[in-house]
């Protein structure tokens, strides 16, 4: 009876009523995992999937893609710039010529490019399962990378830094290359051979780096704060050199282009712990391992500190820039930057360097949140 | 039906091992006067306390071992020390093996007692590396306040040369605090 009744309710509907729904793509369920990867890494904190669970699961991938599944991952990857500007990019922010705006304002429109490495990367990703043990692990080898390939891969270590797959991904040649990794991440690559950082301050870099600037300053502080829980001198040695190197490479990077303000992160990531009086130093050492390794490590936890300290050299070179020269806007805009240091702030730096290089140093007194 | 037989592996060590620790730091002296004149002031007071003047450092070599060097120049102190010792280490060890692996089994053990007589040295030279350690560490504290008090002296006598070259120097006065007041004629 309740069928007749539904037959009774149904009309007719002439043709011209009838919408044509596009059928949705298909593409083969190994695609699906690669393009499900490639969303939920560019999503990045706003995406839905349970990102361990993508990188503990395993398919084998075919040589080839459909171009059903490249033009879906073409788009995919277009929405990097939609994820920069929602992880920082939409601030009004000064830039370093002194116009004011959000980054899209302060920028002309850039190709981000991307690669055949990416994808690469992608496939490594969804065909690894980061479950197993790492030494079981198949490594992805080294690669000329371009912007759109290190934002990927800056992208996946992002997605997973609560994971353990993090250190396995960090580990991986194919992530050394990529100088925005390092730039995030140093404390995680140590060993590796860390490339050169003038692909970050040209073309689209500065807008990368802008965008992730305040990611940036986070992440160094928060470095800055777990030093005071580590007992492993060698890890720190290991940790300081990469932190030091990095730091020294990017700022050499941005004094050559002239885009020092891209360093700003120094200054974000070092302020607050001037402001809460945190002094990186680690607290209970090794007190078996030998005293020069003990100093080694010690010394080498100053690494975000001498940056700054590096910073106030900039600082002083600014002052002396005058409004007749070509580069005093800029100046003036690092000026500004650095006010909150200040004179003070850098003493206290120094002061915390010396302690730090010290005969008998200054042992934190208790463990401090990073928030 | 194999005869058992008794082999029996004797092997002793005789070595001489060197271990060294030492730690490097910065001294706070302020560039009140020309580094080279600064690192005068700062040797000759080292001098008062048994330092030896070789160029550009200033040395002492005290009783417990610990060697101090001060390079006036980079004024930067180290501090290290180092210990000599000669190890002997002997082990003798049995087994029961079948006649017909006598030679393998041998082999075996020989390897086993070298191994173990390689750990043996290590753990002592780590131990005799501890020892050291925990000695120039506990010198640390006392050393800091020493050269503390030295570099302090050094640059009160800068300040008062510094002052001397201002005009005629009334006055030097030094409180319980350590503060230093210079009273100086224009």
């Amino acid at each position: 009876m309740a069928a007749d009744d539904d037959d009774d309710d149904l009309i007719e509907l002439d043709d011209d009523q009838i919408e044509e729904v596009s059928p949705l793509p298909q593409v083969a369920q190994s695609e699906a995992d690669l393009l499900m990867m490639a969303r939920a890494l560019v999503a990045g904190p706003d995406s839905n999937d349970d990102i361990w669970s993508l990188l503990c699961a395993s398919r084998q991938l075919p040589a080839k893609i459909g171009t059903t599944c490249e033009q879906l991952l073409g788009e995919t990857l277009a929405q990097s710039w939609r994820a920069l500007w929602q992880r920082g990019g939409t601030k009004p922010r000064v830039s370093h010529t002194g116009q004011r705006g959000r980054l899209w304002d302060r920028y002309q429109p850039v190709d981000l490019k991307f690669s055949a490495q990416s994808l690469q990367f992608l496939r490594w990703l969804v065909n690894t399962p980061f479950s197993a043990p790492a030494s079981t692990l198949k490594g992805i080898g080294a690669a000329k990378l371009e912007l759109g390939d290190q934002l990927l891969v800056y992208f996946a270590l992002d997605a997973s830094r609560a994971t353990p797959a993090l250190r396995v991904i960090a580990q991986q040649p194919f992530v050394h290359s990529a100088p925005l990794a390092w730039l995030g991440f140093a404390p995680y690559m140590m060993g590796g051979k860390i490339p050169a950082f003038d692909s970050l301050t040209t073309g689209a870099g500065p807008i990368l780096v802008e965008a992730l600037s305040e990611e940036l300053a986070r992440r160094w502080q928060a470095g800055e704060v777990a030093k005071r829980q580590m007992t492993d001198p060698a890890e720190l040695v290991a940790m300081g050199a990469a932190q030091d190197a990095v730091l020294e490479g990017f700022f050499d990077a941005c004094d050559k282009r002239g885009r020092r303000d891209l360093a700003s992160f120094v200054i974000d990531a070092v302020y607050p712990l001037l402001e809460r009086n945190i002094i990186p130093v680690p607290g209970q050492l090794d007190p078996t391992a030998p005293l020069s390794v003990r100093a080694g490590a010690r010394a080498s936890a100053g690494a975000l500190l001498r940056a700054l300290v590096r910073w106030s050299e900039w600082d002083q070179q600014h002052r002396g820039v005058r409004f007749i020269d070509d580069n005093y806007q800029a100046a003036q805009v690092m000026l500004g930057r650095f006010e909150k240091i200040g004179s003070a702030g850098v003493a206290k730096v120094q002061g915390w360097l010396f302690d730090l290089t010290s005969l008998t140093p200054t042992l934190p007194d208790e463990p401090v949140n990073p928030g | 039906m194999s005869r058992a037989i008794q082999i029996r592996v004797s092997e002793s060590v005789v070595r001489t091992v060197h271990v060294e620790d030492g730690v490097q730091s910065p001294l706070e002296m302020l560039p009140i006067l020309a580094p080279d004149r600064m690192g005068e002031l700062l040797a000759k007071e080292l001098e008062e306390q048994g330092f030896t003047r070789d160029g550009d450092k200033a040395i002492r070599e005290d009783a417990d071992g610990v060697t101090i060097e001060v390079d006036l120049k980079t004024a930067t102190v180290t501090a290290r020390i180092a210990a000599k010792k000669t190890l002997e280490e002997s082990i003798d060890r049995r087994a029961s093996v079948g006649v017909e692996r006598q030679e393998q089994a041998e082999k075996n053990l020989r390897d086993d007692v070298v191994r173990e007589l390689d750990d043996r040295v290590a753990a002592k030279t780590e131990a005799l590396r501890k020892e050291v350690t925990g000695k120039l560490e506990k010198k640390l504290g006392d050393l800091k306040k020493e050269l503390d008090g030295a570099v302090g002296r050094a640059t009160v006598e800068a300040l008062t040369e510094r002052a001397r070259s201002l005009g005629n120097v009334q006055s030097v006065v030094e409180d319980d605090a350590g503060n230093v007041t210079i009273k100086v004629k224009l």
